[in-house]
């Protein structure tokens, strides 16, 4: 009888093993390096929250999503929070007001979020973000697209695209229409699929003015290059869509200091965002890859609903999304993990314990081979754990054997070049 | 790889109306005129891919990115809800999605009093999202296939399914009592795909679009 047992995990969440994980770190250690080199420092939220305290930031998309549970201790419902922006932005407004704005802060961590379980979609999210508090002006909307497109380079993305919409720009179109909640959801089911044909039909049967209609009508193919803003200031003539496209020319003039307006596509009729979301808002996308992998935008009165009003923007990376849109990328910073396995043919470990120690102190990462088993064995372990070198340390002591995993290929190296500092590997 | 435009096109004839209409706006693919068993066509020279899949497969293709574009009928679309731009009706493979039921029963039913009804489709969700909305309660069959069996066997009082001309309803005894949606094949893209692709999805849709405004509304 073999002894299995079952041991499945919950639908849309992932173990991730030493390579993958490997991977993992990278990407959150690459994106930290730059959150800091911007001047953002690290923040950590609590992975708890109660849930009314959580649900003043969350609209109605993420609070569906919310797991939650009875704390026992006190019979309140708390949840897991779906997403960080809301707990960063309750204790930049609750804990850090008295402090001189802006604010910048950057987080990385999980949070959950109910899915459709049909996809596989995931349900756990690893997020690494920034949030930059306490500034409206459209030099702090570039900052954070400028942020994206440079942690997406460090990560190793070559062709990606960051997709920049405008909440404003549609909300000037969609604010004051005439007609029921009915009438407007299918207006915007329409407008988010690009379905043109839906729309059209759609505008028919509505008593609208020529002007709403042809606005309306321009939304499902308001995308693609720098192009699309002449398009959008042709079609829209009221006041809040034509402010949101001037903000808009001025974040992709800002842009072009920072020579990444290759990277940038527009999308005005994009409807996707949180619900928090104000006005410009933007979601990164690597070429051959169906999903976002980082999203952001301006969310100026989640803020206020903590108790203290002040402008903000901010984005974070979807690191499972990276991972596997880079999987073969990263495999460069994932292989090769440790560098030396030590073994000691002597029956006294003592001297290999010493040079373990010398080794690590040059910067070596090591691991001693405790286990006695023959050469092969080792080598065998050490390559199938992917160490760069198998270092054998003889009874006789006189020498080193430095062998490769890989090939197989050996050398011999001397003990007190080793301890003198002189190896390299 | 990725310069490749590709396309998830449901085997048979929508593929082949598919193909019609791209080769008017000067999307082909040579290749497919002899398809022998293989299921994927290439364009080299002008770096264009088909994949040939299963209609309900079309959607799971797109959405995942392993396609840019596919074809596929909007019901399809309605039954499986998923995250993907249909910019464009392309107006061909035409037909309804309807409710029916023997022809006995219908002679004194009224709609109106539906309550508490089984009614076998093979769109179990546009099925139930259609009866809710109307308030009445049903329990759905989930079928494969020959769904016109249903009543005449007592599975169920009555059925949802797509319908052309109608004739498999009349044959079998059914009539329509209501329509629930038309149905087209629709141009659908996957989100990442119109964003690092625009130019020449851009391109594409625009060039379809116009074919199909000029071309007449054929209906069956």
């Amino acid at each position: 009888m073999s002894n299995i047992i079952e041991t499945r995990l919950p639908t849309g969440v992932k173990d991730f093993l030493p390579v993958k994980a490997a991977k993992l770190e990278f990407l959150q250690s690459a994106l930290y390096q730059i959150f800091h080199r911007w001047g953002f420092q690290p923040i950590v939220p609590a992975i708890l929250e109660d849930l009314a305290v959580l649900e003043l930031g969350l609209g109605e998309d993420l609070r569906e999503k919310t797991f939650r549970f009875d704390d026992r201790q006190t019979g309140r419902l708390v949840a897991f929070p779906p997403d960080i922006t809301p707990q960063v932005a309750r204790i930049a407004a609750t804990r850090m007001h008295d402090m001189p704005l802006p604010f910048r802060l950057c987080y990385s961590g999980r949070v959950l979020r109910h899915a459709e379980q049909r996809l596989g979609k995931d349900r756990e999210v690893f997020q690494a973000g920034v949030e930059l508090i306490g500034l409206d002006s459209a030099e702090a909307d570039a900052e954070m697209i400028a942020m994206t497109v440079e942690g997406l380079r460090s990560v190793g993305a070559q062709e990606f695209t960051v997709d920049i919409g405008q909440v404003d720009f549609l909300r000037g179109i969609l604010d004051d229409l005439d007609l029921d909640n009915h009438d407007i959801a299918l207006l915007c089911a329409a407008i988010a699929a690009k379905d043109l044909s839906s729309l059209k039909q759609l505008l028919e049967d509505l008593p609208l003015s020529d002007q709403k209609r042809e606005e309306l009508l321009t939304l499902p193919r308001l995308f693609g290059g720098p192009d699309v803003l002449d398009k959008a200031a042709a079609a829209v003539r009221n006041p809040k869509s034509l402010r949101a496209l001037e903000n808009l020319q001025q974040v992709l003039d800002l842009l072009k200091i920072y020579g990444v307006e290759d990277f940038i596509t527009l999308d005005l009729g994009e409807l996707r965002g949180f619900d928090y979301h104000t006005g410009l808002i933007f979601q990164g996308y690597l070429s051959g890859f169906g999903r976002a992998v980082c999203s952001g935008g301006r969310y100026d009165n989640l803020m206020g609903r903590y108790g203290f009003s002040t402008p903000a923007t901010g984005f974070a990376f979807n690191l499972y999304n990276l991972l596997f849109a880079l999987d073969r990328e990263l495999i460069q910073h994932a292989a090769g993990g440790t560098d030396i396995l030590l073994v000691s043919m002597a029956k006294d470990k003592m001297p290999a314990q010493r040079l373990a120690v010398t080794l690590r102190q040059q910067g070596y990462s090591v691991a001693r081979e405790m286990l006695v088993r023959d050469r092969q064995a080792s080598l065998d372990y050490a390559r199938r754990l992917h160490f760069r070198y198998l270092m054998i340390l003889p009874e006789a002591m006189d020498s080193l054997l430095l062998i490769r995993p890989g090939d197989g290929q050996e050398t011999k190296v001397d003990l007190n070049a080793v301890e003198e500092g002189r190896l390299q590997l | 790889m990725s310069d490749y435009l590709t396309f998830a096109l449901p085997k048979g004839r929508i593929m082949q109306d598919s193909m019609e209409l791209f080769a008017k706006v000067g999307v082909t693919c040579p290749e497919m005129d002899n398809p022998g068993r293989k299921l994927v066509f290439e364009n080299a020279r002008d770096k264009l891919r088909f994949m040939a899949v299963r209609a309900q497969d079309v959607p799971t293709y797109v959405e995942y990115g392993c396609a840019d574009l596919g074809v596929v009928g909007k019901d399809t679309l309605l039954e499986q809800g998923r995250d993907l731009y249909e910019p464009l009706d392309l107006k061909f493979g035409y037909c309804r999605m309807v409710v029916a039921e023997p022809k006995a029963l219908s002679q004194d039913d009224d709609p109106a009093g539906w309550s508490n009804i089984r009614v076998a489709s093979k769109y179990p969700n546009i099925t139930e999202r259609y009866f809710a909305a109307k308030g009445v309660q049903v329990e759905v069959i989930k079928l494969y296939g020959s769904i016109e069996l249903a009543p005449l066997v007592g599975l169920s009082e009555r059925i949802v399914d797509l319908v052309s001309t109608g004739g498999t309803l009349r044959e079998n005894g059914l009539v329509e009592v209501e329509t629930i949606v038309e149905v087209t094949s629709r141009l659908i893209v996957n989100r990442a795909s119109l964003k690092t692709k625009h130019r020449r999805i851009t391109k594409l849709i625009g060039d379809l679009e116009r074919e199909v405004e000029e071309a007449p509304r054929i209906s069956g």
